[in-house]
């Protein structure tokens, strides 16, 4: 998978839970999920789960600890999709 | 140095869907489930530990700066109204108000009252919630140090930690905004 096919299905991922919609349309690497697009921290898990769903995969404590942006959110899922 | 945290109830009950597969594993420890399972109203005890675990987060990164998303590390213990939270070698009294619209904790670490003031957001628009917080909280301290409102100039660190600077000294204090409930703490 491409990093642009990768950030495409994680903005789809992401969008239910953004409450920042400008934010959201200049979305980059480097877009913080609560800071930027105003995710609730609540939700931030509904995104954990969403990305287990989405790509197969099953995120540990330590993965969920580093998840607070769009680049951490690409390396943690290309990293288990390799394993 | 206090930690807090404001849970909207209806809020919660609309973007959160806790009995969604995984979703307690993945913020709770093997006691708190119980604690969920063997009460009244799982619901209430969902948002409790979680406001629990969050104002004692902010504790934590007050007196350690920094970010990450651990919630299910922050272990929760409770009797009646009043609970331990514990997180590695960190320990906190978290103290929790229940009404039946919103759940506000405290964090800190000696026993105290609690001294949250709520704000109801309501009819305001969501963009403008968070700078109404701020600003009830410049004028409560500027109203309680007698300066005024000027002095007083609310900041985030970089780890998005909130102080207020008031003639080159930091004031601690936390604020929490969830849905049209927003609550401050000095």
């Amino acid at each position: 998978m491409t990093n642009d096919e990768l950030i495409t299905k994680l903005k789809a991922i992401i969008a239910p839970y953004v409450q920042d919609e400008k934010a959201f349309e200049n979305l980059t690497e480097d877009t913080d999920f609560i800071n930027d697009l105003k995710v609730n921290s609540a939700n931030l898990v509904d995104i954990i789960l969403d990305i287990e769903d989405e790509f197969s995969i099953r995120l540990e404590n330590e993965d969920m600890e580093k998840m607070l942006d769009v680049k951490a959110a690409m390396l943690i899922i290309n990293t288990k999709l390799k394993t | 140095m206090v930690g807090n945290d404001v849970v909207d109830l209806e809020e919660a009950k609309r973007t959160s869907n806790w009995e969604r597969p995984r979703y307690l594993e993945k913020l709770f420890t093997s006691k708190e489930l119980q604690f969920i399972h063997d009460c009244k109203n799982p619901f209430l005890m969902v948002w409790r530990l979680w406001s629990m675990k969050e104002a004692a987060y902010k504790l934590y990164t007050q007196q350690n700066p920094s970010r990450f998303y651990n919630p299910k590390s922050f272990e929760c213990d409770i009797s009646n109204l009043n609970g331990i939270v514990k997180f590695k070698d960190f320990e906190c009294n978290v103290k929790t108000q229940i009404t039946s619209r919103y759940i506000i904790s405290e964090a800190r670490f000696l026993d105290s009252e609690m001294t949250s003031k709520i704000i109801e957001l309501k009819g305001n628009l969501p963009k403008s919630h968070s700078d109404i917080l701020k600003e009830a909280l410049l004028i409560q301290l500027s109203k309680s140090h007698q300066l005024s409102k000027e002095n007083f100039k609310f900041q985030k660190s970089e780890f998005g930690i909130p102080t207020v600077l008031c003639n080159s000294v930091k004031i601690q204090v936390s604020i929490s905004h969830h849905g049209y409930f927003g609550a401050y703490v000095i």
